[in-house]
């Protein structure tokens, strides 16, 4: 799949190419795919007009651009953090680095679509999980280890905790969700703690 | 020779003809505070005018088969209505089916983090407050036409049309009225001064000072209303406003006399401030004394406390913000002690947007946009009078205040500080919310057992 992307003057055109597939602008109709869909899921999701999705893609466009500070066609950090609301957040670094898919330390336009899309009302649940568990889940090897679970729990509550409760919070936690006893946790037993259903769709950010 | 005596004859009559016009028709009326009559006919043309562009746009929107582009007014994002962490997080742990609440941790409490971040990537409440709001009709200027892309001739037409009346008719004649008014006010301001009779003195500068105003707001054709005259402030206290420009002032004393308290400046304001002070006691103060606290809370209070002074008219918030939040207010003032008498002002930016962007332009490109836009509109609310409580500090009254001026005006009100244009967060913030996390893993009773580490 090929996305390439061109800034206009005015607002981001994602102009995507697919063998079969015509040239999609922002706001025009043809083929009612819907242009969201990562990975092929069609199923769940509600489906909105292309003209709409072509605006949500369109005013993410410009708000990329806004972050944007020094032009340089990618967020870094501090991009991310001149934003009050976001500074306050404890686990914001961690949502940072899970949009930044190829780990260079900045987010690009497509990093930014892609992360965004998987809280969208089109994601599934499968990818909302997905993401919960890479917070955790900080070198990226599938698994959660107890240091990763206690670094990250640290970063939520500061030093309102001494590290003895959290540690044993920590412990607790693993030893529930644990089930083939290799002291870490992986994906389907987080699936499985976390639990189904109905929670994923007030995880949803609508655009 | 005589067909050239013909031609140059209507040339010379030209400017009689326009100074004529702007005297009688603009300034004179202005001097004496008669209305000038034409605005509710001026305004109601020009939104049938904005209403005739939108439809023409929406025609040829559906002529190119797109989908009118429309800014979301209230934000890109549908939004959950404020909820606290704690709050959130129960309702995350009811819906994952979670039987005990007091369990102190769950790893799904990450979502509500999550979201949290994600809403405030997409979408945050505060950085939008320093730029000029978007409208959602076109109003034919083209400083607000953030991609409108379905422009057919007759709109283009329309537009250029606009341009001609706004920078060939109008801004001329706002100009001279400008020059005019402010050149009148030094000159009689000074004179003023220069009588002996305290109360003849005070009369007469405040009939000065009222004309002056009533000339600057002729200038840019600002159409104020104003509500609830009966809370008007009196000599005894100060009055606080939002700030959206530095016209905020100006519109405030067109119809009241206030004392304004400021930074000395150079230059032709700087004489503008001279002339004022020497018949009307403002508060100037020079750079040096401006960050000294205390020397500025003692005048200020030596002035409130003097009953033929009239009342101080200052902004709490410090810099201007976009009109559609009021953002924190400094304490500073709230800490004097005396009446408060909050003002709301709404402006209404389908003719003209008020706000001055410091960061894209100066004071005098700001005032030349201003201008040459259609006219300012805007109302002002005059709201009750409100003193400190019994047990409340400077910061709760503070924030009392602005939650009235904020549901008076229709406003948004952010706990943020609009000193944020400029400076970083202080991570208190952060480490609240890692306190208010910490109470849910502890449950409340056993966090008092277990002081901050």
């Amino acid at each position: 799949m090929l996305i390439s992307w061109r800034l206009a003057s005015h607002d981001a055109v994602l102009v995507q190419t697919r063998p079969g597939r015509t040239d999609m602008e922002s706001g025009q109709k043809n083929t009612g795919e819907s242009a969201g869909n990562r990975g092929g899921s069609q199923s769940e999701s509600s489906r909105k007009p292309i003209s709409e999705e072509g605006g949500e893609i369109r005013r993410l466009g410009k708000r990329f651009r806004k972050l944007d500070l020094d032009g340089s066609g990618s967020l870094s950090v501090d991009d991310f953090m001149s934003l009050p609301e976001l500074q306050q957040n404890p686990l914001v670094r961690r949502v940072i680095d899970i949009f930044d898919t190829d780990g260079n330390g900045e987010i690009d336009f497509i990093e930014f679509i892609r992360g965004v899309s998987q809280f969208s009302v089109r994601g599934n649940q499968q990818q909302k999980l997905h993401f919960a568990f890479r917070v955790y889940d900080v070198d990226k090897d599938g698994f959660i280890s107890n240091g990763e679970l206690f670094q990250v729990l640290k970063a939520m509550v500061g030093s309102n905790l001494q590290d003895a409760a959290l540690q044993q919070v920590v412990d607790k936690t693993i030893l529930g969700a644990d089930r083939d006893g290799d002291g870490r946790i992986s994906f389907h037993e987080f699936c499985t703690i976390v639990g189904e259903l109905d929670f994923t769709k007030k995880m949803v950010v609508d655009v | 020779m005589e067909h050239r005596l013909i031609i140059c004859h209507p040339l010379s009559l030209f400017p009689d003809v326009w100074l004529t016009l702007v005297f009688g028709f603009l300034i004179v009326p202005a001097v004496f505070g008669l209305p000038f009559g034409i605005h509710k006919y001026y305004m109601k043309i020009l939104l049938s005018i904005f209403e005739w562009t939108t439809l023409q746009m929406e025609l040829k929107a559906k002529e190119k088969n797109h989908q009118l582009y429309k800014h979301y007014t209230s934000g890109i994002i549908v939004k959950v209505p404020d909820s606290t962490l704690k709050q959130e997080i129960q309702d995350l742990r009811h819906s994952t089916g979670c039987l005990s609440l007091d369990t102190r941790f769950e790893l799904a409490d990450v979502f509500v983090f999550c979201r949290k971040a994600l809403e405030n990537i997409i979408d945050d409440d505060v950085t939008k407050r320093f730029s000029a709001q978007k409208l959602e009709n076109w109003n034919l200027l083209t400083r607000s036409n953030h991609n409108f892309r379905c422009i057919s001739l007759k709109l283009l037409a329309s537009w250029f049309l606009g341009v001609l009346i706004r920078y060939g008719v109008l801004l001329p004649f706002r100009a001279t009225v400008a020059v005019t008014g402010i050149f009148l006010f030094v000159v009689l301001s000074t004179v003023v001064g220069l009588i002996p009779c305290t109360k003849l003195r005070t009369y007469v500068s405040d009939k000065v000072h009222l004309m002056g105003y009533r000339l600057c707001v002729r200038s840019l054709t600002g159409i104020i209303t104003y509500h609830n005259r009966e809370n008007k402030p009196k000599n005894d206290g100060i009055c606080v406003a939002n700030h959206t420009t530095p016209i905020d002032g100006i519109i405030l004393a067109n119809d009241h006399c206030y004392s304004l308290v400021g930074q000395l400046h150079g230059g032709l304001l700087g004489l503008i401030q001279r002339a004022m002070v020497k018949s009307s006691p403002h508060i100037w103060f020079e750079r040096a004394e401006v960050k000294d606290r205390r020397l500025v809370a003692k005048r200020l209070r030596d002035h409130v406390a003097d009953e033929n002074k009239h009342p101080v008219l200052i902004f709490p918030e410090g810099t201007c913000v976009n009109n559609t939040s009021v953002m924190m207010f400094r304490k500073g003032s709230f800490e004097i002690g005396c009446t408060v008498y909050p003002a709301a002002i709404k402006y209404d930016p389908r003719f003209g947007d008020a706000f001055w962007n410091s960061s894209k332009f100066g004071l005098v490109g700001y005032l030349l946009r201003m201008m040459s836009s259609w006219a300012i509109v805007c109302s002002v609310w005059y709201l009750p009078p409100m003193n400190k409580k019994e047990g409340e500090d400077a910061t709760q009254f503070a924030n009392r205040v602005k939650a009235a001026i904020a549901a008076q005006g229709g406003l948004v009100d952010l706990i943020w500080d609009a000193g944020l244009k400029r400076t970083k967060v202080k991570d208190t913030f952060k480490e609240e919310q890692q306190q208010l996390y910490s109470k849910i893993l502890l449950g409340d009773h056993e966090y008092q057992n277990h002081p901050e580490s």
